[in-house]
């Protein structure tokens, strides 16, 4: 079963790479990718990051669902803040599937065991999709708290002034 | 029969050879892209030239009737003002060094990003009215005219750029890209577009001296309630002299440190300072601003906000003065001060001088201005504190350089000095995120507004990255900085991208373990937060033994 996924590993996570680069501009491809340094190049970085652990967990490996959370992080992160709906941010996810049908599924032609097995491994990239769609809703919550976080800080001593001063209609007594 | 479109179509994966070209691809105005518009009344009332009301995400933006030839006006007249302007629209040849060194290129990999393409939309305007061949042939050498589409490009990438230069860094003609967006935000000031975040802070600085527009009254009042905290935490009210004439020493720093967590803690870490030194210094409530927005506006309007310095320093008749923790403000005292409004008053010594070292800050004879931590390295250098690093023992730290003090004054090893004098545990972020290469924040140059945080979010994330990447390594949980945008942007930056590290300025740590003369033991730190590794008092110890 192992040798049907871990044969071609590196072609198709490489080829799930490219289909996520080429989810950005003509002239942004060529950069991400030809930069290894994961500081100079850190979109490309966290992609692969993400690339390789995924495909581990879909294939079946022993890998749990913490393990895929941590190495998707930076990714999920990176697609909840870059342009494009929710959908086209994590539906990235999705792009490997037809890669693995066009280069796994034609190996299992004939076997009812091999073609289960596939089945099964589209299934975890279900399971994948969803543990990245909790976390891209953490994020999006987290941004929100941050608006309203900064705008509360930016005048704190403002506000704690007029509590004082008895410039507040909470306080007008202005005791603190 | 309609179908559902697969995933691939919903992601719309782009054909592999698109049929416009990068200069005809228009942005989208979506919300969190865009910085909300300045108000028509703050424009009336600093007098900008065509006042409009307008919406960034609408069709019509209302621009005045004679908008190309206002433009084509403005840019000529700015080409015969800057001769660098001039050089920087001729000499470019397109090698693309800059091209990957944006941190808005790569957070958002929109290839108008990489500084190049963002002076060549400027740049394929200046080819048509002044090249030769722009003239001829047009499109062929990427020359173009104005149209309203192109008003709204130069808008949209303007204020995706946060003038930090680290491109110009790259640049082998030392192009200075945060020059162009200086200019082109000028050209858009001149058919009355503007950002509120900008502008608001333009006009409480006009009238009342600070960003927030807070009276002397309240200033001096927060300040108050800063210095009470201090003596509750240390047992010792610092002083906080203001407007008083005869002193040696004024002190500006950034508004953001009153008013603002936890921009505020760094601001009590220089009341304790100057109070343990019995230092003969003024605050002023006129020159209640560092910062200056102006320098995102317009060259004049930069100009006159930064006149207050040198005139409030004439009328207290301060020898020098020193300047807190700010990014953008030593940029515009190094590099455009002089010109601005030099030379300094003639009241002012020659070369500012440190009266408890007498070290001659030769570097700032032009401008008459020190920076804090320059001054502070100096009194470590001279051991005149008293400091006790482990204070700051739960602290595992690193320093963010911040773009202006890095590469607009070369401030790289002060602010290193002062943290390993205070801290015991400091490290090195990767050596292309820090120093001259830092990263900016990702809001700098007036870009630290709410509105836009997922679009901060994704500018800042090279920073933000890095800063993980030592969290996970070195367990890092602090990061220091000497920028009071930092302190605001940096905690929610650090909050999405490497959560658990906090945010101070360097002189909140030099306060932590500053040890004062005569002061209470020390329980808290400056957040009045208790400090984990305080001995417990005798009486305790005895409880315990019992």
């Amino acid at each position: 079963m192992n040798a049907l996924f871990q044969d071609q590993r590196d072609e198709i996570v490489n080829a799930w790479v490219e289909a996520v680069f080429n989810t950005y501009a003509l002239e942004t491809t060529g950069f991400l990718r030809t930069q290894n340094d994961p500081f100079a190049n850190p979109v490309a970085h966290m992609t692969r990051e993400a690339a390789g652990i995924v495909y581990d967990a879909v294939a079946g490996e022993d890998v749990d669902p913490a393990q895929v959370k941590k190495a998707i992080d930076r990714f999920v992160k990176l697609r909840a803040v870059q342009d494009g709906t929710p959908g086209q941010n994590l539906g990235v996810f999705l792009l490997l599937k037809p890669i693995l049908r066009k280069m796994v599924l034609p190996r299992c032609s004939g076997s009812d065991a091999l073609t289960s097995y596939y089945l099964e491994a589209e299934s975890r990239l279900d399971s994948v999709m969803l543990l990245a769609f909790d976390m891209y809703t953490a994020d999006r919550d987290i941004i929100a708290e941050s608006r309203i976080t900064e705008i509360r800080n930016q005048h704190a001593q403002l506000v704690r002034w007029a509590q004082k001063v008895g410039g507040s209609p909470l306080n007008p007594a202005g005791k603190e | 029969m309609a179908k559902l479109p697969t995933p691939q179509e919903l992601v719309a994966s782009r054909p592999d050879f698109p049929e416009q070209d990068w200069l005809d691809v228009k942005p989208q105005f979506t919300p969190g892209s865009y910085c909300y518009p300045a108000k028509k009344e703050t424009m009336e009332l600093l007098h900008m030239p065509n006042p409009h009301d307008w919406d960034p995400a609408a069709e019509d933006w209302n621009l005045p009737e004679d908008w190309e030839k206002i433009l084509c006006d403005a840019f000529a007249e700015r080409l015969e003002k800057h001769r660098s302007l001039k050089l920087f629209m001729d000499i470019c040849v397109r090698c693309g060094a800059c091209a990957d060194k944006c941190h808005f290129f790569l957070g958002t990999n929109d290839p108008k990003n990489m500084p190049v393409l963002r002076a060549e939309l400027l740049r394929s305007l200046y080819r048509r009215d002044y090249t030769m061949l722009g003239k001829i042939l047009g499109k062929k050498v990427g020359a173009r005219g104005w149209d309203k589409d192109v008003v709204k490009e130069l808008f949209y990438y303007a204020y995706q750029c946060t003038e930090c230069r680290r491109c110009s860094l790259f640049c082998p003609y030392g192009i200075d890209t945060a020059e162009i967006t200086a200019i082109v935000r000028e050209l858009l000031h001149e058919v009355g577009l503007g950002i509120h975040w900008i502008m608001d802070p333009v006009k409480n600085c006009s009238f009342t001296g600070n960003h927030l527009g807070i009276q002397p009254h309240s200033f001096v009042e927060i300040v108050e309630m800063l210095a009470d905290d201090c003596e509750t935490i240390t047992g010792i009210r610092p002083k906080t002299p203001f407007n008083e004439k005869g002193h040696e020493i004024l002190f500006i720093t950034p508004s953001g440190d009153v008013f603002a967590d936890p921009g505020i803690y760094t601001f009590m870490g220089y009341l304790m300072l100057f109070h343990e030194l019995d230092l003969d210094y003024t605050f002023s409530t006129y020159a209640s601003e560092g910062g200056n927005f102006g320098s995102f506006t317009t060259f004049n309007m930069a100009k006159k906000l930064n006149a207050k310095m040198y005139a409030e320093a004439e009328r207290l008749g301060a020898k020098w003065i020193l300047g807190g923790e700010c990014g953008h403000m030593w940029r515009v005292i190094n590099q455009y001060m002089a010109t601005y409004n030099g030379p300094a008053p003639s009241c002012m010594m020659d070369v500012p001088t440190s009266p408890i070292t007498g070290t001659k800050f030769t570097n700032a004879a032009a401008t008459k201005m020190v920076h804090i931590t320059e001054f502070t390295a100096d009194l470590i250098k001279h051991n005149k504190l008293n400091l006790d690093p482990s204070r700051n023992d739960h602290i595992i730290t690193t320093f963010h350089d911040s773009c202006n003090p890095a590469r607009g004054m070369g401030l790289l090893e002060e602010p290193r000095y002062v943290l390993k004098a205070v801290c015991n545990n400091f490290v090195e972020m990767p050596e292309n995120t820090i120093r001259e290469q830092t990263f900016c924040c990702g809001a700098g140059s007036g870009l630290n507004t709410e509105e836009i945080m997922e679009l901060r979010m994704r500018s800042g994330m090279p920073r933000g990255n890095a800063l993980r990447y030592v969290q996970e390594k070195y367990g890092v949980n602090h990061m220091a900085c000497v920028c009071a945008i930092d302190r605001a942007t940096l905690p929610p930056l650090a909050n999405y991208w490497a959560p658990g590290v906090t945010v101070s300025g360097l002189h909140e740590l030099v306060a932590n373990a500053l040890v004062m003369k005569g002061e209470c033991k020390r329980t808290m730190d400056l957040r009045q937060e208790d400090l984990p590794n305080v001995e417990p008092d005798e009486t305790e110890t005895q409880v315990e033994g019992q």
